[in-house]
């Protein structure tokens, strides 16, 4: 009698267990395979790799939009900030193509190596952004967090671009160009309105780069994965 | 002098102002920028409205400064996006670039600029809604015919090289409602439409945006008519779901029908009938009392389980009601009220008590056990679950007997026929039967089996309400209620069975087999309850020599008349070699088996009662 119990109480935890890995699989089958491997040399195809890329860039110039977005809505209002904000990016520097044609004609491997440029340009100030952004009467919460979520959102964007920069042409030169950004003493200024003015800027640069990289990138997946035939 | 001329200039000028103020002249209002939209991030186009001309012909022109450059440009197309617009080419537009933008209105009188609006065409983007939208009724086979809604792209957008990426939304609605079905696209260029009323005639339009931009407006209205048999349910789900709930009916009704009668058990227990083995209510209602009582038969007797276990207290017989059961006995039965204070108030005299071992154990100090009021009337009122008797119900828990009598078996009382039973608390079988606090049945069935659960029947009875003894195997007895009638015959017959002087005993304990196991009276130990035999004792009384007219049952040490054989207490059916004194059939029976039956042991010989009850079979 306790034999036979004992083997239908194996059966069944056989069963049991059957039946976890069994969901298990089925569920996992559902879920989008992440791209980025943490390491080593996963052969992620390129069109996923790609696909996770302008999604990421997508969320994070839809971020930056709202951020901005509520922000002039909120401090900006009838103080002239935009005729300020003309030629007020540091990124201005970069050779960045302007038009299509131009974002044509650039080779892939250099517009992925601009697109690098204009993500690390953005360390600092985003880091400085969240940083002093609790000098501003009343800021809302929902400007850190965007930023904090835009921080983060980068860093992945950029895993990706290496990754790919390493299959796209492998061996590329180092030769980044860098610009540097040296608004952190607007950020920190006395004056409410200065202080609001840098902010006001560095935001709305940093909605413009978004939108820059979410398109380079629209632009070289089309090119690379699907041959211009999007 | 130069005072005079001044003011003479000023006088005219003002007197010309005036004048011209008087024709309705004046420099043009100050015109607005509406907006401006790119459609494909490529091109753009700024729109402005004029303001008051100030009566004269105004001209408007358009400036342009961009980021990242100087100069001032002028618009470079006012015609190709209509009337006061200006249209940007490829060549002037650039994006990720702030332009101001200014319209200046120009009259004779004067120019007046509106104020500067800041554009990037990076967020003006709004392009136009798709095209060639097409509808279409599928029909697939082996499945649901559904609405395939398709179009294009609007044309001047580049999709291809991934420039600009477009979202949809389609909208629908038939011709009876008012409010649009709104459904998102997303990046496709085609939507299928599953749930539709057939017959119907709906309309759908469709528009874009861009991936980060302003929603075209709504595009063509393309309408269709859906044809009637378009089936709007899917057939199969409601088919499958219909089965589904028809086997979980099943399957609940098939686990009540299971669970049912258990579930009914516990909530309403049926109440058990009295039972007494051998007992036979149907010779109860013939009023045949006499095989009644030789009929049932009591085994384990004297009961060898422990003596707490049996609580039979006091059987007071109650002969004042109930004459109708036994209308040829009743007068005797009235005087069989047997009470026990009416008896010695020994402390070990469970008057009528089936086991008084046991209340010795229980209680050696107290000298009145009393028993449950047995009103025979009452019981026999109260006919409970007659058809319980039939078998035998053994409780596990305890081991109260049964009785096996069958209602429609004639079994008669082992009553030795003229034997009187000696007037004691113990033996009259009225109070043996108060003892199991029930009928006579239930006494009866006290000694059919162990004698630990008439102890407890008794105990149920103590107080007092012997009706109200929930146990099933009580209840089983209570069927016999008419067979308490018998009691009384029991005790007449045996009344004239007197052989010696009476001499009280206690009972020591039943055995298993039904063996009454007596002692002398002054035997007051509570060392003796456990003891399944009456080895023990010293002296033990193993045989009835008769019944006296006070329902007493006499017994005598087995040394002495063979012939005594009745138990009394619970409806043994002690074999009487005497039977044929009474002239009773059954007991006749009783008295060819009885010496058949005799158990060998040591120096009792019991008479097992359960052969008896075969020969009532």
């Amino acid at each position: 009698m306790i034999s036979v119990m004992n083997s239908q109480g194996s059966a069944q935890k056989a069963g049991t267990l059957l039946l976890l890995v069994v969901s298990n699989l089925l569920f996992c089958q559902n879920v989008h395979p992440l791209p980025i491997c943490p390491s080593g040399d996963c052969k992620m195809s390129l069109q996923d790799m790609f696909d996770r890329l302008v999604m990421l860039s997508h969320y994070i110039h839809s971020l930056s939009s709202e951020i901005f977005i509520e922000f002039d809505q909120r401090y900006a209002q009838g103080r002239g900030f935009i005729a300020k904000a003309i030629n007020g990016c540091h990124t201005s520097s970069l050779p960045t193509p302007e038009d299509k044609e131009q974002a044509q004609q650039i080779p892939p491997e250099v517009l992925l190596k601009l697109v690098i440029s204009l993500l690390h340009a953005w360390n600092d100030p985003l880091y400085q952004l969240v940083t002093e952004v609790g000098g501003i009467h009343e800021a809302p919460d929902g400007m850190v967090s965007r930023a904090k979520e835009i921080e983060a959102q980068i860093k992945q964007l950029l895993e990706g671009i290496q990754k790919i920069i390493g299959q796209v042409h492998p061996g590329a030169n180092e030769n980044e160009i860098y610009s540097v950004w040296a608004q952190l003493p607007s950020l920190q200024a006395a004056d409410e309105e200065s202080r609001l003015f840098a902010f006001y800027n560095l935001l709305h640069c940093l909605r413009r780069d978004s939108h820059k990289v979410d398109n380079y990138l629209k632009i070289l997946k089309c090119r690379i994965v699907y041959q211009n035939n999007c | 002098m130069k005072d005079n001329v001044a003011s003479t200039i000023a006088f005219i000028l003002l007197l010309c102002l005036n004048i011209s103020f008087l024709n309705g002249q004046s420099p043009p209002g100050k015109p607005e920028i509406l907006k401006c939209r790119s459609p494909d991030k490529e091109t753009f186009t700024c729109w402005w409205k004029p303001g008051t001309d100030g009566g004269l012909p105004t001209n408007y022109s358009l400036t342009y400064v961009r980021e990242g450059d100087e100069n001032t440009y002028e618009c470079p197309d006012y015609k190709t996006s209509g009337p006061n617009s200006c249209f940007f080419s490829k060549k002037y537009t650039s994006i990720w670039k702030i332009y101001i933008i200014t319209v200046n209105a120009t009259n004779q009188m004067g120019t007046t600029a509106s104020e500067p609006l800041y554009v990037d065409v990076t967020y003006i983007v709004e392009p136009e809604p798709p095209r060639n939208l097409s509808l279409e009724v599928k029909w697939p086979k082996d499945r649901k015919p559904y609405l395939l809604i398709r179009w294009s792209p609007p044309n001047i957008t580049d999709l291809r090289s991934g420039w600009f990426t477009m979202e949809y939304e389609i909208r629908l609605k038939s011709e009876e409602t008012d409010e649009w079905e709104i459904h998102f696209a997303g990046q496709q260029t085609q939507f299928k439409i599953f749930s539709l009323y057939p017959g119907q005639k709906y309309f759908v339009q469709t528009r874009c945006k861009p991936d980060h931009g302003y929603w075209s407006r709504w595009g063509q209205e393309s309408a269709i008519d859906i044809p009637n048999d378009f089936t709007m349910k899917d057939t199969t789900v409601w088919i499958f779901v219909a089965v589904l709930s028809a086997v979980i009916c099943l399957i609940m009704v098939w686990a009540v029908a299971l669970k049912g009668y258990s579930m009914m058990t516990c909530i309403f227990p049926p109440v058990p009938g009295p039972k007494i083995k051998g007992f036979d209510t149907h010779l109860l209602e013939k009023g045949k009392s006499e095989e009644l009582l030789s009929a049932l038969g009591c085994q384990d007797f004297p009961p060898t389980s422990d003596c707490e276990d049996l609580l039979v207290e006091f059987l007071e017989v109650d002969d004042n009601e109930d004459e109708q059961l036994m209308p040829s006995h009743s007068k005797e039965y009235p005087g069989q009220g047997v009470k026990p204070t009416h008896l010695d108030p020994d402390s070990d005299s469970g008057h009528g008590s089936y086991d008084s071992h046991s209340l010795l154990s229980e209680k050696c100090e107290e000298p009145q056990a009393y028993p449950p009021t047995f009103h025979i009337p009452e019981i026999i009122e109260k006919p409970e679950n007659p058809e319980e008797n039939i078998t035998p119900i053994q409780d596990p828990q305890s081991n109260i007997p049964y009785f096996h009598a069958d209602v429609s078996k004639s079994s008669t009382w082992p009553l030795l026929p003229g034997q009187h039973m000696p007037r004691s608390p113990y033996h009259s079988i009225a109070d043996v039967c108060k003892l199991a606090g029930a009928p006579v049945d239930a006494v009866a069935s006290f000694l059919d089996k162990a004698g630990k659960n008439a102890l407890k029947s008794s105990k149920a009875f103590e107080t007092g309400k012997e009706e109200k003894v929930a146990k099933q195997e009580m209840e089983s007895l209570h069927s016999k209620t008419k067979e308490e009638t018998s009691w009384p015959l029991l005790q007449e017959k045996a009344s004239f069975i007197y052989a010696k002087p009476l001499d009280y005993v206690e009972i020591h304990k039943v055995n298993k087999d039904g063996v009454l196991s007596l002692l002398p009276k002054q035997k007051e130990n509570c060392d003796q309850v456990e003891k399944p035999r009456a080895s023990e004792t010293s002296k033990e009384y193993a045989k009835v020599s008769g019944v006296t007219d006070n329902n007493i049952l006499v017994l005598v040490p087995e040394s002495q008349v063979q012939n005594m054989a009745l138990f009394e207490e619970s409806a043994k059916k002690a074999p009487s070699p005497l039977e044929q004194n009474q002239s009773e059939k059954d007991l006749a029976s009783f008295a060819g088996t009885s010496s058949n039956c005799r158990l060998q042991l040591g120096r009792l010989d019991y008479l097992d009662p359960t052969c008896f009850m075969h020969s009532f079979h």
